[in-house]
């Protein structure tokens, strides 16, 4: 009995040797992402940008002298087969994944690489997306949603000069809600209680918002700037609804309605300002960013028409840079130098994670605003307070 | 006074948006007993009609949405619910249903999720005053629309022999089969018209939304249905007043509610939906031929 104990234990051994110099050529990254469905139009210039930044980190060597090789699943934008699609790039030997850019999206496919002690990325803007909400393995490459909030409310108050806000909330989805949620705590701080003239909620699927556009208009004193937490269709449809009932007020926003994809939507759309990680309209001031999207404008033969590339290629580009600084992609080994990164400059900005915190609040972003339906760079800001409550 | 306009001139344009929609579904029901949920479908492919033909004359653009609607309507009709004619009542909604997704997924293989932007008609999309409100040019340009719809569609009913037909069909259907009228004839008369409706409604609420996606007409498709339930399924003026009855609730909902319970509002609207059918089981108007028999 012994004897085939010990027999079972050589072939066992016999068989991870004849195994082992064929997974050290390549080290596999997993991108569990959408890549068809409803959520793809978000996750596409994500994966894009990862996609760019594996090719460029290849083309230097790869990581520890390993060519890194992308596993891919395609979630069809449900979010529970994100789970499956977890594992399944696990199974193929993923160290790293990247996950849709929304907790919602990627949260079912987070909890199983941590089950599996997998590291897994994401451009989700809601700080749970860490150890709080997920584990210690997690990391979104985003400003949190708070921090975009009680920028904005800083940006319009100190900077624009403008004293009375209104806030529109659409109440589909989490990152709005502590997007409108922080905004409108900032606000009162800063202009106090009476500076914040109203607050409104709608849905993204509503047919139609009359009802809280014409609440604004019936307001004594019209409010000097709309704060509108939304996304794309129902986001764009409310601007349109908001200009065709007559009011022009400045119109602030958070980085879901980044892009320029549905300028369309709201013709010669001005007084428009919209938090992004980066203009890629060819105008942003940090010289890297910029050629960023000349980089992402060869390779992939057209402008891009979103900042979201940035979170994906700072994604592959965070996991490579701390796994080279580790010496191993061991999960374990990579989230603690992770957990070390204090202003690293990678592509989307200066970038710091702690052991508590796995994602940015203080990074500066890119202010864009839209003048008769043109869209360019404002400039950079940073948010000085915010509570991630 | 000035609220009040507003308010009214809101509801009735959002209550005249969701009669026709309930309309184009309370045609389909009464001569057939078809909960056709491929109506939103109808409303999203006129748009994407409208879509392509963007910067055409408007009369070319509104003409493409209604022959596409209406071809659409017909060839689902001719091919996924005659077969079914005789088949119960769940079985043809399932169909409807399958009918639906069938056309959602194609949208999305072909023409992507992205949403789309379209202006179909942007003189429209400006504030005019009444008095001292400023209210926008598209919502009153609905209700009349709306309106001027209604009427066209009670005079086609009342006063052709086709609406005769149509009505007698939707009294009772075998009835009036067997008194000569051609059930064919008036089914696919009641699919054309329901795609005709779909464009029209297309067409307003490209111009309030300004984008078309592949489930543009899922919203607007259930509020309908839900208003021709309350209205009495397969009475065409219940489905009217129930589409108007649900845009003014909705709208004097999100008017009236105190700003904590707004996010609810939902909630309140499905609640009085239950309300009035514990109270009028059968819809507010219950359409004769439908009553149980025993």
């Amino acid at each position: 009995m012994r004897y085939s104990v010990s027999m079972l234990a050589s072939v066992v051994t016999s068989l991870l040797l004849a195994a082992a110099p064929a997974s050290s050529e390549t080290v596999k990254f997993g991108l569990v992402m959408s890549y068809s469905g409803w959520f793809q139009p978000i996750d596409g210039s994500t994966i894009d940008g990862a996609m760019l930044a594996v090719k460029e980190i290849n083309a230097k060597g790869g990581v520890l002298g390993q060519q890194i090789e992308v596993v891919s699943f395609d979630n069809k934008s449900e979010p529970l087969l994100g789970a499956d699609g977890a594992l399944d790039v696990i199974g193929k030997g993923a160290k790293a994944i990247l996950f849709p850019s929304d907790f919602d999206f990627g949260a079912p496919g987070a909890f199983v690489a941590q089950q599996n002690g997998v590291l897994s990325f994401s451009g989700a803007s809601d700080p749970k997306w860490g150890v709080a909400g997920i584990g210690n393995l997690a990391y979104s490459m985003s400003n949190a949603s708070q921090a975009q909030g009680a920028l904005l409310a800083e940006w319009a108050f100190e900077t624009q000069g403008w004293k009375t806000a209104y806030v529109l909330l659409d109440n589909t989805i989490f990152y709005t809600k502590s997007l409108c949620g922080s905004f409108a705590t900032r606000w009162k701080q800063l202009a106090g209680d009476a500076g914040l003239l109203g607050e409104d909620t709608f849905l993204n699927s509503d047919p139609s918002i009359d009802a809280q556009v014409s609440r604004i208009n019936g307001l004594e004193t019209k409010p000097e700037v709309i704060m509108v937490c939304s996304y794309a269709p129902g986001g764009p449809s409310a601007l349109r609804q908001i200009r065709a009932a007559g009011l022009d007020q400045p119109i602030v926003s958070g980085e879901s309605m980044d892009g320029d994809y549905w300028a369309g939507t709201v013709p010669n759309l001005s007084d428009f300002y919209v938090v992004t990680y980066g203009s890629f309209y060819g105008d942003d001031s940090d010289p890297a960013i910029a050629d960023f999207f000349k980089r992402y404008e060869a390779e992939y033969g057209k402008r891009a028409d979103v900042s979201y590339g940035l979170r994906g290629y700072s994604a592959v580009q965070a996991w490579a840079t701390a796994a080279e600084r580790a010496g191993s992609v061991e999960p374990a080994a990579v989230a603690a130098v992770l957990d070390t990164f204090k202003d690293e400059p990678l592509a989307i900005g200066p970038t710091t994670f702690t052991p508590e915190l796995h994602i940015s609040t203080t990074r500066p972003i890119t202010l864009v605003q839209a003048q008769d339906g043109k869209f360019s760079a404002v400039g950079k800001a940073t948010v000085r307070e915010f509570s991630l409550d | 006074m000035n609220a009040a306009i507003q308010i009214a001139v809101d509801a009735m344009s959002l209550g005249g948006l969701y009669a026709l929609t309930a309309l184009g579904i309370g045609l389909i029901f009464s001569v057939m007993r078809l909960a056709n949920f491929a109506h939103a479908e109808l409303v999203t492919c006129a748009a994407y009609a409208l879509f392509a033909l963007s910067g055409q004359p408007l009369v070319m653009a509104f003409s493409g949405a209604i022959v596409v609607a209406v071809a659409l309507a017909v060839v689902t009709e001719r091919i996924a619910f005659r077969p079914l004619r005789r088949a119960d009542p769940t079985t043809m909604m399932i169909a409807s249903f399958t009918v639906s997704m069938l056309i959602q997924k194609l949208l999305v293989f072909t023409l992507g999720s992205r949403p789309k932007s379209l202006d179909p008609v942007p003189m429209l999309s400006q504030a005019v005053s009444i008095g001292p409100t400023q209210v926008s040019l598209l919502k009153l340009v609905t209700i009349a629309v709306c309106a001027v719809l209604l009427l066209a569609l009670t005079l086609f009913l009342k006063r052709t022999s086709f609406g005769l037909q149509m009505r007698a069909a939707a009294e009772n259907f075998t009835m009036a089969q067997l008194t000569g009228v051609r059930a064919n004839a008036v089914i696919v008369v009641a699919f054309a018209l329901s795609g005709g409706l779909a464009a029209v409604v297309a067409l307003l609420f490209a111009a309030q939304s300004g984008f078309v996606q592949p489930r543009l007409g899922v919203p607007l498709m259930i509020t309908a249905f839900v208003a021709t339930v309350i209205g009495g399924m397969g009475s065409l003026p219940g489905a009217v007043i129930g589409g108007l009855l649900v845009g003014v609730v909705t709208t004097l909902l999100q008017a009236y509610l105190p700003p904590d319970l707004r996010p609810f509002r939902e909630a309140f609207l499905f609640a009085l939906v239950i309300l009035a059918l514990l109270v009028r089981p059968n819809g507010l108007f219950p359409a004769r031929g439908l009553k149980e028999r025993i």
